[in-house]
């Protein structure tokens, strides 16, 4: 083993496995960089933003609580820019099960992950993946794809399943133990919860199946809905930071392929949508408490009746035989005096 | 509360901004300068403890004034890392 200080940049989302990963390299003597990617995606980011969960509690930053448990420097990376966008939309590698481009998401991130090894100065970057715990983005084939991808050949370690892979380079340099490290495959935590005891790393968060937003079924609903509603428009398959945030809030119904009306659910995403006003018509009932709603695109005057119906039923005048619904758009202000809509058929099919 | 150095306003961000600008500022800090940190995201007052733990830097506290939350950090000299504990 080399005597010489040896720094890695870690991945470290706070989850039991990166969390192990650091505290396995840092047995060794490995000074370690924690790094988290922002992506604009975590579930329980949003969360956070939206005020806590639905039980009041306030869901812990888990990268800055291991970062702290293990006294580890943390950065946060911003990646949540048009290249991460324009990846999610054109993904070499395809997608999961739902709109999650795992592989193509995991190059994008150990590319920068390799920016700032260079940076740094470090000697390679390290992961808590495992061979075989994701379908997708943790086999054998597919962790090396997202090596080479990423211009980290030789340099991306993973301390849990090390001795199951090909050794690297800081293995082969002496810079770690390829002894000291492990050969966990498979789902099962067994192996990770006897070794955090072992670690003494006693605070981690329960799996939850997934943190980000594309690998929920409803959600890629609606973000393949805004590629496919583009394209139809003659815009092109995109998308921008702005929809990735209303992706995540309201309730979202396509009127046309060339309008969609979000209503929001909560007052908290009431300030939300709030905040996304510029560029949408904004919808709310005129007398009466109710949601935000906003409209985006170039509806027809049925679609606009329509819209107002969707959100007058939604307000506390449902139950009305007519409410006035303002609708906001350019400085300027509508009244559309409609009646909530009852269709519930109606209001399914247009739900996206 | 000592007298910040620094003062950075990031109302209106959110998680994980405030800290981002808070990483960013303080390595611009000489070494036992404070730094005040202005919040609206109340994650503040949860992140700010820990960022500091991490990355070693004293957290003097976090104060809620109204809508917002305010921080006080100050800056301490890096010590030697990656030894085995």
């Amino acid at each position: 083993m080399t005597s010489r200080t040896v720094k890695a940049i870690g991945l470290v989302s706070g989850g039991l496995d990166s969390t192990l990963a650091v505290a396995l390299l840092r047995r060794q003597g490995v000074e370690v960089k924690a790094v988290n990617f922002y992506t604009g995606l975590c579930v329980t980011e949003t969360q956070r933003r939206k005020g806590g969960r639905a039980d009041g509690t306030m869901p812990r930053n888990e990268a800055l609580r291991a970062a702290a448990d293990l006294e580890v420097d943390i950065e946060y990376v911003d990646i949540s820019g048009a290249g991460y966008l324009d990846m999610l939309v054109h993904p070499k590698y395809g997608y999961g099960a739902n709109a999650n481009p795992c592989v193509d998401c995991r190059v994008f991130m150990m590319s920068r992950a390799r920016q700032i090894m260079e940076a740094e100065g470090a000697d390679f970057v390290f992961t808590g993946e495992v061979l075989g715990q994701r379908p997708k983005s943790q086999r054998r084939d597919t962790l090396r794809i997202v090596e080479r991808d990423s211009g980290l050949t030789g340099r991306l370690l993973r301390p849990l399943s090390a001795r199951l892979l090909e050794p690297t380079l800081p293995e082969r340099e002496g810079l770690v133990d390829r002894s000291r490290l492990l050969d966990i495959s498979g789902r099962s935590r067994l192996r990770q919860m006897a070794l955090a005891e072992e670690l003494g790393v006693a605070d981690w968060p329960q799996p939850a199946g997934g943190c980000c937003y594309l690998t929920d079924e409803a959600f890629a609903r609606k973000f393949f809905d805004v590629l496919d509603a583009r394209e139809a428009s003659g815009e092109g398959r995109r998308i921008v930071q702005d929809d990735v945030v209303l992706l995540s809030t309201g309730r979202h119904f396509r009127l046309s392929p060339r309008a969609k009306l979000v209503v929001s659910r909560t007052e908290v995403e009431n300030a939300l949508l709030e905040r996304h006003v510029e560029g949408r018509a904004r919808l709310a009932a005129r007398d009466e408490v109710g949601p935000v709603a906003l409209v985006e695109g170039e509806p027809t005057w049925e679609e606009r009746v329509l819209a107002a119906s969707i959100v007058a039923r939604y307000g506390k005048g449902r139950d009305r035989a007519k409410v006035a619904v303002e609708w906001r758009e350019d400085g300027a202000v509508e009244v559309y005096d409609v009646e909530p809509v009852r269709d519930e058929a109606l209001v399914e099919r247009l739900r996206i | 509360m000592p007298a910040p150095a620094r003062t950075i306003d990031t109302s209106g961000r959110l998680c994980p901004f405030p800290i981002v600008e808070t990483a960013k500022a303080v390595k611009g800090l000489d070494e036992g300068a404070v730094l005040l940190v202005i919040a609206t995201d109340p994650g503040i007052a949860q992140d700010m403890p820990m960022w500091c733990r991490a990355t070693r830097n004293e957290h003097l506290g976090t104060f809620r004034e109204g809508p917002a939350w305010k921080s006080f950090v100050r800056k301490r000299a890096r010590v030697a890392k990656g030894a085995a504990r």
